[in-house]
């Protein structure tokens, strides 16, 4: 092999070595600084009480509102989305399709600190008024503000989904005389349905992770509701959490250990949906990615 | 091709040598309530001496501490004193500590509320709001109307000190809490947007929807936050403006701060709402 | 009977798809229009070319658009030339098909990590493990690795879409195979890249979360006087304004800011998008 031949290979080589390190090189780390909190708190780790001045770090409530914004987040964000996606793919002529995914791409390409604006500014005081509260930072406020962020990711990946049936599924379909509802249902539902499911997990992942928005206007009391519905009182998600209390804590503190605790979970629940999502549903060899 | 790759080249190295011109910085973090102060300063600082850079963040009076400590910053914001575990995490570090200004903690309460009549709590009513036992303003002769406790972060200079005089213990817990937030511009946002809250701020951040409430004292006097009674010590929570350095400041840092105690420095104080020192 | 009901469920559920369709549609266009509207009230040359004073809420945002621009210029820089190798080797080298599999799956979930992850990894390992500073230099290089899976996936499907003919007449005048890689797949590749690399501009100049904790300063940061200090940028500008949303003059200017960041983020994804329609045209020569 000649010089450059050679160089290049290498090249070649060393960067993917770089690229596929990143992954596991961010796992390893949360792994390693969350093992002293792991090791001293052990079950406490996910006991319902977080209060760094008595040393009890309890992630119980963060975990609740996480999956609380993030179900809220689902709730109004699937059937919305999916219904969109049906009139988009199935209802819409084609001839609008490129506009209308234009758009819905630079819907899903807003920054989550703007978003984070919207909801401070408007969502948490329509909150405020509509439900007489006494402050519309709150759960609800949270999962309303994810459904949007999430809402253009949803509708433009159903709409793939069901645009990937082809097109012969439809016209025999049609030929039997059924009406568009048993088209959509007989014919493209059965094909289309992994791929939204897997859809449905990516978003899931995606407003979990969510950072900013949540951050501003879920209110930020780490304490865990009467009941789970309660879902107009303040709260705190895991990435809340981290976004206001990561530089507050002391490098190798057991408080630094027990945060980085919470990102491990979190990297491990989103990552897992991740997974999920892309070997049993969502096949990304199949379609382009830019 | 080889056109981009010589171009893309170009580009790094420049960014390269870039990189490596050092202008002489003073890093700062830490207290949001010092924060004003310290980037006005900065910015009057930078016009006598273009050849130093202050870089000023916030984060509050805790991690301002913390990153002191750990030698990430060469001045340290605080709006309360060190606590002994704080000296005891950083051993070799050798605090040393300047106070540029004075300033209050002070309830802070919707302004529909002051207008009602509740213009003054004790700090025993403070206490029993904070702890959850009185939860609606009728309960301190205000109106029928549920109150909207606002804590703030642990780490936070103003809780510290604030806890300190109302529970007598800086780290106490709030379980009337309805609201826990970050900088004073929070606490102040969240308060105005509210009828009914209640929240702890430094005397700079009131203003006709966030006012500040007297004390009612023990001998049956009541103490407002007026610069005179602040600079006399007869608020209850008075506390220093406090900027830490480890060792003796040297170079840049002792210009600065030489330049905060100076006239101009303390005009600055007193223009950010604070009461100077001399 | 049977045939009006299937008519009626019919009816019904064309009748949902547009509703849902025309609810979506006026949320977001909602949504634009207020960005917008809000944002513009703001916006005057003054704005963007003046320093922010007064913690923003007097004064102009132009360092933080400075801050941005360097802040991901520099990212994109570093995350290139490692996108186009991992993009080469997986297209060129990896014969395995359980190994290109499992390569899609670590670039997909590698995209997928919290942003908020990101910057607490680099809190970890670059500030506290290797005490680099908070500094311009970890910003870029924690936006380079979240850019890497957009990229290395563009350049990647670039290059595959080349036809095979290409390379077996290339190898049948007699290159070797790394000639074949210069000379026929990497000016395809190099094209995906770009396009890919806008893409990932595009969501790395809105990016807060990452670099909060890592890169940025509140305020005294004009340009950074090198690599290693810290910078300003829009989006964590934007949040020390968002925590003042009730002063008039703060929420004017924090839209305005928001605004701003949306046209950046547009930018890019309309570079992308007119970088991809030319490679299209490129790749059907």
């Amino acid at each position: 092999m000649s010089v450059s031949g050679r160089i290049g290979k290498g090249f070649v080589v060393g960067s993917t070595l770089v690229s596929a390190s990143v992954i596991f090189l961010i796992g390893v780390f949360l792994l390693l600084y969350s093992w002293d909190a792991v090791v001293r708190e052990g079950w406490l780790l996910f006991g319902g009480t977080w209060n760094p001045a008595d040393g009890r770090f309890g992630i119980l409530a963060m975990l609740y509102g996480t999956a609380a914004v993030t179900a809220i987040a689902l709730v109004v964000a699937l059937p919305l989305g999916l219904a969109t996606a049906v009139f988009t793919a199935e209802i819409l002529p084609g001839r609008y399709r490129l506009a209308v995914k234009s758009a819905l791409e630079l819907l899903a390409g807003i920054p989550s600190i703007v978003y984070g604006l919207v909801a401070v500014a408007l969502v948490s005081v329509w909150i405020e008024d509509l439900f007489a509260l006494q402050t519309g930072r709150t759960v609800l406020s949270a999962g309303l503000i994810l459904a949007v962020m999430i809402l253009p990711t949803m509708i433009t990946l159903s709409d793939d989904a069901l645009h990937h049936v082809p097109r012969r599924y439809r016209e025999a379909a049609e030929a039997l005389g059924l009406y568009r509802f048993e088209v959509v249902r007989r014919a493209v539902w059965p094909i289309a349905r992994t791929d939204v499911a897997g859809a449905a997990l990516l978003a899931l992942g995606r407003a979990m992770g969510e950072t900013m928005a949540t951050m501003l206007v879920v209110g930020g009391v780490d304490r865990l509701p009467g009941s789970p519905a309660d879902v107009l009182l303040p709260g705190q998600t895991i990435t809340s959490k981290l976004g206001r209390e990561m530089a507050e804590t002391a490098f190798g503190s057991v408080h630094f250990s027990a945060m980085i605790f919470m990102g491990l979970v979190l990297f491990v629940f989103v990552l897992g949906l991740t997974m999920v999502a892309l070997i049993y549903f969502y096949h990304p060899e199949d379609r382009r990615y830019v | 091709m080889p056109h981009r790759v010589v171009l893309l080249a170009a580009v790094l190295s420049t960014l390269f040598l870039y990189g490596c011109d050092e202008r002489a910085a003073v890093r700062v973090a830490g207290s949001s309530t010092v924060l004003p102060v310290i980037s006005r300063a900065a910015e009057q600082f930078r016009v006598d001496h273009p050849e130093v850079n202050v870089i000023v963040n916030a984060g509050g009076s805790g991690v301002g501490i913390n990153q002191l400590g750990e030698g990430k910053i060469d001045v340290g914001m605080s709006s309360r004193e060190l606590t002994a575990a704080e000296r005891d995490r950083y051993p070799e570090a050798d605090f040393r500590i300047h106070a540029v200004g004075l300033d209050a903690v002070v309830p802070a309460v919707s302004s529909e509320i002051y207008e009602a009549g509740v213009t003054s709590l004790s700090l025993d009513q403070i206490a029993d709001i904070y702890r959850g036992e009185i939860g609606n303003w009728r309960g301190v002769g205000g109106p029928d109307r549920d109150i909207l406790v606002v804590d703030k972060e642990a780490s936070r200079g103003t809780r510290h000190v604030f806890m300190e005089a109302v529970f007598g213990d800086g780290g106490a817990e709030a379980p009337g809490a309805d609201l826990v937030l970050g900088s004073n511009n929070e606490e102040q946002t969240a308060v105005t947007q509210s009828d009914a809250a209640i929240g702890m701020l430094s005397v700079a951040w009131l203003n006709e929807d966030v006012r500040g409430l007297a004390i009612d004292m023990e001998d049956s006097s009541v103490v407002s936050p007026t610069p005179e009674r602040m600079a006399a010590g007869k608020y209850p929570i008075t506390r220093e403006l406090l900027l830490i350095t480890t060792g003796t400041p040297e170079g840049s840092a002792r210009q600065f701060l030489e330049f905060l105690l100076s006239a101009d420095g303390q005009r600055i104080v007193e223009e950010a709402g604070y009461v100077r020192l001399r | 009977m049977k045939r009006i009901s299937r008519h009626w469920i019919n009816r019904c559920f064309v009748f949902a798809a547009w509703t849902a369709a025309g609810l979506c549609g006026l949320l977001l266009a909602g949504l634009l229009a207020a960005i917008t509207w809000k944002g513009m009230g703001a916006m005057n040359p003054e704005f963007l070319l003046t320093r922010a004073r007064d913690f923003g809420s007097a004064g102009g945002i132009f360092y933080q658009l400075a801050g941005s621009l360097l802040l991901v210029v520099a990212a994109a820089l570093l995350c290139f030339p490692v996108a186009v190798g991992t993009a080469l080797f997986k297209s060129e080298y990896l014969r395995s098909k359980r190994l290109k599999h499992l390569s899609t799956l670590l670039v997909y979930g590698l995209n997928g990590v919290p942003s908020i992850i990101f910057g607490i990894f680099g809190l970890i390992f670059f500030v506290n493990v290797l005490d680099t500073g908070v500094s311009w230099f970890v910003g870029s290089v924690i936006l380079a690795m979240m850019m890497l899976p957009t990229v290395v996936q563009a350049a990647y499907q670039a290059i595959e879409s080349i036809p095979t003919m290409y390379r077996e007449s290339a190898r049948a005048l007699g290159l070797s195979k790394w000639q074949i890689v210069v000379k026929v797949l990497l000016p395809q590749g190099l094209g995906g890249a770009i396009t890919g690399l806008f893409l990932g501009l595009a969501r790395a100049v809105g990016e807060t979360a990452p670099i909060m904790f890592i890169a940025t300063a509140f305020s005294g940061v004009d340009v950074p006087g090198s690599l290693f200090e810290p910078v300003t940028t829009l989006p964590t500008h934007l949040l020390a304004l968002a925590q003042q949303a009730t002063d008039p003059q703060a929420l004017q200017n924090a839209w305005g800011t928001g605004l701003v960041l949306m046209g950046l983020v547009t930018c890019f994804s309309v570079l992308g998008l007119v970088s991809r329609t030319k490679l299209r045209r490129f790749s059907q020569r």
